[in-house]
């Protein structure tokens, strides 16, 4: 099965780490990857900032990037969601919405991919560590994918995943969000680390870099000792 | 009673259908049939005994008490409520079915004042002075423990409402799944071409608030404790 | 008071919100206990996710009706014997309702909850004509007697005070004496507004949902304090938005069944009053004379625009109860009567950006709201809509905001230029960057780094380490 990468651009500038993890869990199960060097982002940080004309034009740049594609497979839930506005940001355009549509149809986020796809929920990862998980809104909410990750966490040898209290509110990332809004961004993340910290977690997990950068970057901050992981790392862990 | 009137309305009317961008509708316009409906299902073939214990269920958490009696007993029980309640003066319906339900001779009592004998029509302020209103339910939710009742004439709206405390006597022949059943009823009234009571109340257990600190407080404006009474008459 | 709310900046808002201890552990225990009971009250419900679309269905329906049920209604108000006053602005709905009050030469007006009345500012209305009104709804009424102060949440209007400042409240204007326990803080207002309600000339409510086939008004009540005002006063006037209006009563079951469950997780209310105009021959209470007040005020401008759903909202306050940034910030912060996610979807189409365009701005588009609503207005999505609009065509955004944007937008769109923008990142960042983080950002960076670490770009990108494993591979 080929599977096109859509790496996102948190996850090649800032954690190509990941990316390896991603490539390399899919490989396992078969997939050859594809990874189209004309990629850029999804443009979601304009499209809601509301610079919608502008979006477009990125919009249908991925389009075409990932036409060709079997499969586009992202380890971020927002991004996925971003790919699946692109129908509704083309609208006026019908051919381009046409292609829109057919993007959105072969988009999936990571887990998502491997669990209804691949069918897959066991990687036969092992990692000993208490964890929590955080589930991201975009990914829960919007592409409505609430079951995956846990599935696929729950088979993890050794992790103990303590439930995240007050898991359904938004850790304050929200792009630009963070930046315009600092100060009320502030507080939902210091609320979300005090939850990480109840559950005595020695890792974060999440599956979207955006909220793992805030809340990983606010935990570094604050010099708590919880280390902050994405799930592509978490399902690709051997420990021996 | 005499048309009322209105005013400002086709320019207001005009303005909106305009905004929507097509002609004033005036006619033929129907509710679709909506594609789900849920209501429909909900305790669709649960017996009367069933009804009654998710009512009673229902009750423990709107704070209402539950008795139970049948005819014969009902004097009684109704004395008891007012007992525990520490209620002298009752004010009540006139409705028939106090008489039905042998309650004739209650309702003979001097502490006792039938909606619409006080002197010089004062029934609000005696009402107001009142421990307890008691009047029948004329339809009874089950799902959500709520007596229906249709005001108006010897039933008024202040019975329910005014005294300290409340007390509904429910026949188990009033009891039915949830609101559905009752709005149902009173869309085909309406059809049929009948006026809708003045005041239609659905009332759920005692009055509450919680506008300080979300706390439930029981007992704000309207009755602050009450009761209702099953009469088996099935 | 308008629904504009002071003259201070958004961010004085916030700032003085974030600030306010006591409103902050109110709201966050509030919204614990209002999402436990929405929780379980859709559980026990069953089949939510159809609820929700025949919801949206029958709102649908009826706004794209709306003028053939408005009319309905107001033929069967006036057919019940009832007077009805379309009003296209706050003033003609005041001015109306000022008329009647002066005609029946009301000295006292007793009013229940009414977002509407509050929109339009009726009571500094009714109190310049000379009549005395009270607010009857514990929260209004708390919040009326401390001088005023506006509603912080559409259902729990007080919500922003906490027990022991509403016994200081009470204690000294009213000479209230007991403790901060709510029972008793409640007991005393009972006390002192049942006399009120005796004496009323006029009872003003709003209008949770009118039912077009009967000429009816519903209310929905936990206080029994709308119901005393439509049983005592001689005259009873009614004021509603002009879109909260069912078909018939058995769209009203629906609506009804998802308020209850949406705003405070009961089954029903401890009241649901249908209201068909002035009491009948024979009947011995209620009202004489009724008066319905129906209220444009700005809401016809959303219709046909691609926020018509906003107005499918029933103000049950779910959006404000799950919505983190609320939570924080508190009501007041807002600026507006109506807060949270559907505040700030409203506000700025009521009343214009000029004084709300921060609004739709103060939210993390993490959508709890959009989950949250029981007839699926699509709150996130109005949000970002408010941006394009204030970005594309008000242009009201920044000029450093406008040129990141497009400097973001054209290189994402060229793969030329995204390369070279990714390759260039460490280099930039460089001088910033202390053991693979940078702690103090430049420029949009900063109000990151103000409270979080940035991770420095790695040296190596992904797509560096992919090209560079397919030629070992090969």
């Amino acid at each position: 099965m080929k599977v096109s990468l859509f790496i996102t651009c948190l996850g090649d500038v800032f954690y190509p780490g990941v990316g390896k993890d991603v490539v390399e869990l899919l490989e396992r199960y078969g997939c050859e990857i594809d990874f189209p060097g004309e990629q850029t982002c999804c443009g979601q940080p304009a499209y809601n900032s509301g610079y919608h004309k502008d979006t477009k034009k990125t919009a249908k740049h991925m389009i075409q990037t990932f036409e060709h594609a079997e499969y586009v497979v992202t380890p971020s839930g927002s991004c996925a969601v971003m790919f699946k506005e692109y129908p509704s940001l083309l609208k006026d355009e019908p051919r381009w919405k046409q292609r829109a549509e057919e993007l959105s149809a072969k988009t999936y986020e990571l887990t998502q991919f491997l669990y209804r796809v691949l069918k897959v929920n066991d990687t036969e990862a092992s990692l000993q560590a208490r964890a929590t998980y955080h589930t991201s809104c975009h990914m829960t909410r919007l592409l409505g994918e609430t079951e995956a990750p846990y599935e696929l966490l729950s088979n993890v040898r050794g992790l103990q995943l303590k439930e995240l209290p007050n898991k359904q509110n938004c850790c304050g990332f929200g792009g630009t969000f963070a930046v315009k809004m600092t100060p009320i961004s502030e507080q939902m993340v210091d609320e979300k680390v005090e939850h990480i910290e109840e559950t005595e977690a020695e890792i974060l997990i999440g599956s979207d870099s955006g909220c793992l950068m805030n809340i990983g970057g606010r935990i570094d901050r604050l010099n708590k000792p919880v280390k902050v992981m994405h799930i592509a790392q978490v399902l690709n862990s051997r420990e021996a | 009673m005499a048309q009322g009137t209105v005013q400002n309305r086709e320019s207001f009317l005009n303005n909106i259908a305009e905004k929507l961008g097509r002609e004033r509708r005036r006619s033929s316009v129907e509710p679709p049939t909506y594609t789900k409906q849920p209501q429909w299902d909900i305790m669709v073939d649960y017996t009367t005994e069933q009804l009654v214990d998710v009512l009673k269920e229902q009750c423990t958490a709107i704070h209402t008490d539950v008795k139970e009696a049948t005819i014969d007993e009902l004097p009684a029980v109704i004395d008891d409520v007012m007992k525990e309640y520490g209620a002298e003066k009752a004010a009540v319906w006139d409705d028939l079915r106090f008489a039905e339900f042998g309650l004739t001779s209650f309702m003979e009592r001097p502490d006792i004042n039938i909606w619409g004998s006080a002197p010089d029509e004062d029934d609000i302020k005696i009402t107001e002075q009142a421990d307890v209103g008691i009047t029948f339910s004329d339809y009874t939710l089950a799902e959500s423990g709520t007596v229906v009742l249709m005001n108006g004439g010897g039933k008024g709206q202040s019975v329910s409402l005014l005294p300290t405390y409340y007390i509904a006597l429910i026949p188990l022949s009033t009891i039915v799944p949830r609101m559905s059943q009752v709005t149902r009823k009173i869309h085909e009234e309406v059809q049929a071409g009948r006026r809708t009571p003045s005041c239609i109340n659905f009332i759920s257990g005692p009055s509450n608030s919680a506008d300080i600190e979300l706390n439930l407080v029981v007992g704000v404006h309207g009755p602050v404790k009450a009761s209702y009474i099953l009469i088996d008459d099935l | 008071m308008p629904m504009k709310i002071g003259d201070h900046s958004f961010d004085q808002r916030v700032s003085k919100g974030l600030g306010e201890t006591h409103m902050r552990e109110t709201v966050r225990s509030a919204q614990g206990r209002l999402h436990t009971n929405k929780s379980k009250a859709e559980e026990d419900l069953g089949n939510w996710e159809d609820w929700r679309t025949l919801s949206e269905e029958i709102r649908s329906h009826t706004l794209e009706n709306l003028d053939y049920y408005l009319e309905q209604l107001s033929d069967n108000v006036i057919k019940n014997g009832g007077h009805v006053f379309f009003a296209e602005t706050a003033e003609e709905a005041n001015q109306y309702v000022k008329e009647v009050a002066v005609k029946k030469e009301a000295k006292k007006i007793i009013k229940s909850k009414s977002m509407v009345t509050e929109e339009i500012s009726m009571n500094e209305a009714l109190e310049r004509a000379g009549a005395e009104v009270i607010e009857s709804d514990l929260g209004e009424y708390i919040l009326q007697i401390d001088d005023h102060d506006p509603p912080s949440h559409i259902v729990a209007p007080a919500l922003h005070k906490n027990k022991e400042q509403i016994r200081e409240t009470f204690e000294r204007l009213k000479g209230y004496d007991k403790t901060s326990k709510p029972e008793e803080l409640t007991q005393f207002a009972r006390e002192q507004l049942r006399q009120e309600f005796l004496e009323a000339d006029i009872g003003i409510t709003g209008c949770n949902f009118a039912v077009a086939e009967s000429g009816s008004v519903s209310l929905v009540t936990n206080e029994g304090n709308a119901r005393l005002a439509t049983t005592i006063p001689k005259t009873q006037i009614s004021v509603m938005g002009m879109e909260r209006i069912v078909p018939t009563w058995e769209e009203l079951d629906v609506m009804v069944s998802m308020l209850c469950r949406s705003a405070v997780g009961q089954k029903l209310t401890s009241y649901v009053t249908g209201l068909s105009g002035p009491r009948e021959e024979g009947d011995l209470d209620g009202p004489e004379e009724f008066h319905l007040v129906i209220v444009d005020n700005g809401r016809s401008n959303i219709l046909g625009t691609a926020f018509q759903s906003a107005l499918h909202c029933i103000r049950c306050a779910a959006c404000i109860n799950v919505c983190p940034v609320y939570r924080h910030v508190g009501g007041h912060s807002y600026g507006s009567i109506y807060p949270g996610p559907i505040g700030a979807v409203l506000s700025p189409l009521l009343e214009g950006y000029d004084d709300h365009k921060d609004l739709p701005y103060a939210s993390s588009l993490c959508a709890a709201c959009t989950d949250a609503c029981p007839v699926k207005i699509p709150l996130h999505e109005h949000l970002i809509e408010h941006r394009r609009i204030i970005a594309e065509e008000e242009k009201k955004t920044t000029r450093g905001e406008t040129y990141a944007m497009k400097g973001f937008s054209v290189t994402s769109s060229s793969p030329r230029l995204f390369d070279m923008a990714t390759r260039a990142a460490p280099i930039m960042s460089s001088p910033f960057t202390k053991e693979g983080t940078i702690d103090k950002g430049p420029g949009p960076l900063k109000g990151w780094t103000d409270v979080r670490s940035f991770p420095a770009p790695e040296k190596e990108r992904f797509r560096d380490w992919f090209k560079s494993r397919k030629k070992e591979d090969s």
